[in-house]
């Protein structure tokens, strides 16, 4: 059953002497249980979809959307406060840089709390103790780090306090957003083997944001890859990574080192992303793509179904 | 190809912890004997904290070391700072990890280019100088030259920069350089291509390398040999391949496990506990004692030399 519907959604942000479309019709649908990686680089809006389905977009960010249904409610039509009211109970976040998303004058314990006050107001502390150690222990972290300061912690620890953060009410959803991409690699696959076992207690739902198709291929049972702002191709691990579809899905895993043996093979994609203050009519990697063909300049490609799996691309018939 | 290029003996670099009563170091690099061939990639591979930096800047004499000797080119360079020797900066270049810190931020991309030829006396004139920068440029297929050399780094894209930032290192004829995680902070897409410029330069200078990552994949792909660090020590030295599918030492064993892999299939982890320790005043032993999952007393007490196993492999660890 799909736990959340995007329906065309778009983000935008609004600068001085133009409007730079940062997120452009993503329609994605996903099944509840599942772990969901979006796969994008720099500037193809993954971190912005993030916030605007947080609703935490920067003042000049508007997003539009046909509709956003979440677990059963469309959400995308409600106001701010009712908004609130969902946020962090029915869906949470946690961000890549734990350092700046914790204050570093409270305490662990006082600023969780914080949060937990915000929703029930009538909570007792020594609930809250309560709660919140049971979580720790969930994490792998010692009780004693409630009373410290984030300045005390080190990366993978403050990475598992915004964790059990984002799990004090229990949400359905969870978005992690490159939570794993400024740690050390044994920490980083440490905490990749939490978040596994952490979905699975918690029957959690997750999308996770990286730009790391090994950290995908390691903690994700889906996977959705964005390019310039758009969804290009979506399916399963599986399926998407070792036998890709799309021209750019293509491109982008010839072009990980892997464990590949010693200098040979590996192929960049030339050229750079398409402005999105005015991004092309047709398809968007055309600039950029191997396998082009003039239809591809003039016709716009729809995300279809195609074995198994959503791909937008004129000529999937053909590359597949 | 078998002669040697640098030669590190002994080499210790510590920092003195700031802390009112007691002196305390950071033992940054410990005792480091390694050497590198002509025409060798070296790659110095760790997690933050182990001493990889330090080491590179140590080599490049941008930090003066402890103690210790190195030698390069057959002569020794220790205990100098050759901050005014032309030919020393001639041989020995450097490549940062953010291009945009490297570049003067006020200065067209050709006033950067053409500079250090101009203070080095490479080439004649200015006219034959342009004809090297964009006969360079060209040749790494970085094109339109012309235009690039016309605009300042903010204009350019962090891949375009880092390339530029290659060939500028590589307009003196180096023998040496040190690379210090020079593809850390590009996209997939475009590391690609910035590691087969790296390689095709270096191939065609036959200069040597210190490559500095954290990321094993990039290792495995651009090093011959790869010299794993862990808390200013070394723990293992072997070919690229070797180091990737039979590590020896846990330490590498761990990292090699741990890191996110687009293989198939799950892969067995080689479960270790605990974070990167700093080595501040470490205790005696092996330093990665307290996480190795098959320490022993021994481990604590005495200190693992580096021993030669076979074909230049090298391990620190009482039980392999």
């Amino acid at each position: 059953m799909a736990l959340i519907t995007m329906k065309d959604l778009d983000i935008n942000y609004k600068l001085k002497s133009r409007t730079v479309r940062a997120v452009r019709g993503f329609t994605l649908s996903i099944d509840e249980g599942d772990i969901v990686g979006i796969i994008g680089e720099s500037g193809s809006g993954k971190s912005t979809l993030a916030h605007g389905l947080m609703r935490i977009l920067p003042e000049n960010g508007y997003m539009e959307a046909s509709e956003i249904v979440l677990n059963g409610r469309d959400i995308s039509r409600i106001s701010d406060a009712e908004f609130r009211e969902l946020r962090w109970v029915e869906v949470s976040i946690v961000f890549q840089k734990a350092m700046s998303a914790l204050s570093p004058v409270h305490k662990i314990f006082d600023q969780m709390y914080d949060t937990i006050l915000s929703h029930k107001p009538a909570t007792r502390k020594e609930d809250a103790e309560k709660l919140l150690t049971k979580l720790f222990s969930v994490v792998n972290l010692p009780a004693k780090a409630l009373s410290m300061y984030p300045h005390e912690l080190s990366g993978g620890m403050m990475q598992r306090i915004m964790i059990s953060l984002g799990l004090v009410f229990n949400p359905k959803l969870v978005i992690l957003d490159e939570v794993t991409t400024a740690l050390d690699v044994i920490t980083q696959g440490q905490l990749l083997d939490e978040i596994k076992r952490l979905v699975r207690e918690f029957r959690l739902t997750a999308i996770m944001i990286t730009h790391d198709i090994g950290t995908v291929n390691e903690l994700c049972n889906k996977v959705a890859i964005m390019y310039a702002g758009e969804l290009l191709e979506y399916g399963e691990v599986e399926d998407v990574i070792f036998n890709p579809f799309n021209p750019y899905t293509k491109a982008l895993v010839k072009s990980h080192p892997d464990l590949n043996p010693h200098g040979m093979g590996l192929r960049g994609i030339p050229g750079t992303l398409p402005d999105l203050s005015n991004p092309p009519e047709a398809c968007v990697f055309y600039e950029r793509c191997p396998y082009r063909k003039d239809i591809c300049a003039k016709e716009k490609p729809k995300l279809i179904d195609y074995a198994g799996r959503k791909v937008k691309c004129l000529r999937v018939g053909e590359l597949s | 190809m078998s002669t040697e290029m640098l030669k590190v003996k002994n080499l210790v670099k510590y920092f003195p912890v700031r802390k009112i009563g007691k002196k305390q170091y950071v033992k940054a690099v410990d005792d480091l004997t390694f050497s590198i061939k002509t025409g060798e990639i070296f790659g110095v591979l760790g997690e933050s904290g182990c001493g990889k930096t330090t080491l590179g800047r140590v080599i490049n004499r941008l930090e003066m070391e402890q103690s210790g000797e190195i030698q390069f080119l057959g002569q020794s360079i220790s205990g100098r700072e050759y901050k005014e020797d032309k030919y020393f900066r001639r041989k020995m270049q450097m490549i940062f990890q953010n291009p945009y810190d490297s570049f003067d931020p006020r200065y067209m991309i050709y006033k950067s280019m053409d500079l250090p030829m101009k203070i080095n006396m490479v080439g004649i004139d200015q006219k034959r100088r342009l004809e090297k920068i964009l006969e360079t440029m060209n040749h790494a297929k970085l094109t339109p030259a012309e235009s690039l050399l016309t605009r300042y780094p903010h204009e350019l894209s962090g891949g375009q920069l880092q390339r530029i930032s290659i060939l500028r290192s590589m307009l003196l004829n180096p023998r040496f350089v040190v690379a210090d995680e020079c593809v850390s902070m590009l996209d997939v897409s475009v590391r690609a291509d910035v590691l087969n410029l790296l390689l095709q330069v270096h191939k065609e200078l036959d200069s040597s390398m210190l490559f500095i990552t954290h990321d094993i994949s990039v290792a495995t792909y651009i090093c011959d040999t790869i010299m794993v660090l862990y808390a200013g020590k070394i723990m293992e030295i072997g070919s690229s391949n070797d180091i990737l599918n039979s590590p020896l030492h846990p330490y590498s064993k761990a990292l090699v496990s741990y890191s996110p892999t687009i293989r198939k299939g799950e892969k067995e982890r080689f479960r270790i506990t605990g974070e990167v320790v700093t080595p501040i005043d470490p205790p005696p032993g092996c330093r990665f004692a307290s996480r190795c999952p098959v320490a022993k007393e021994k481990c604590t007490v005495e200190e693992p030399k580096l021993r030669t196993i076979d074909n230049n492999r090298q391990v620190a660890c009482h039980f392999v």
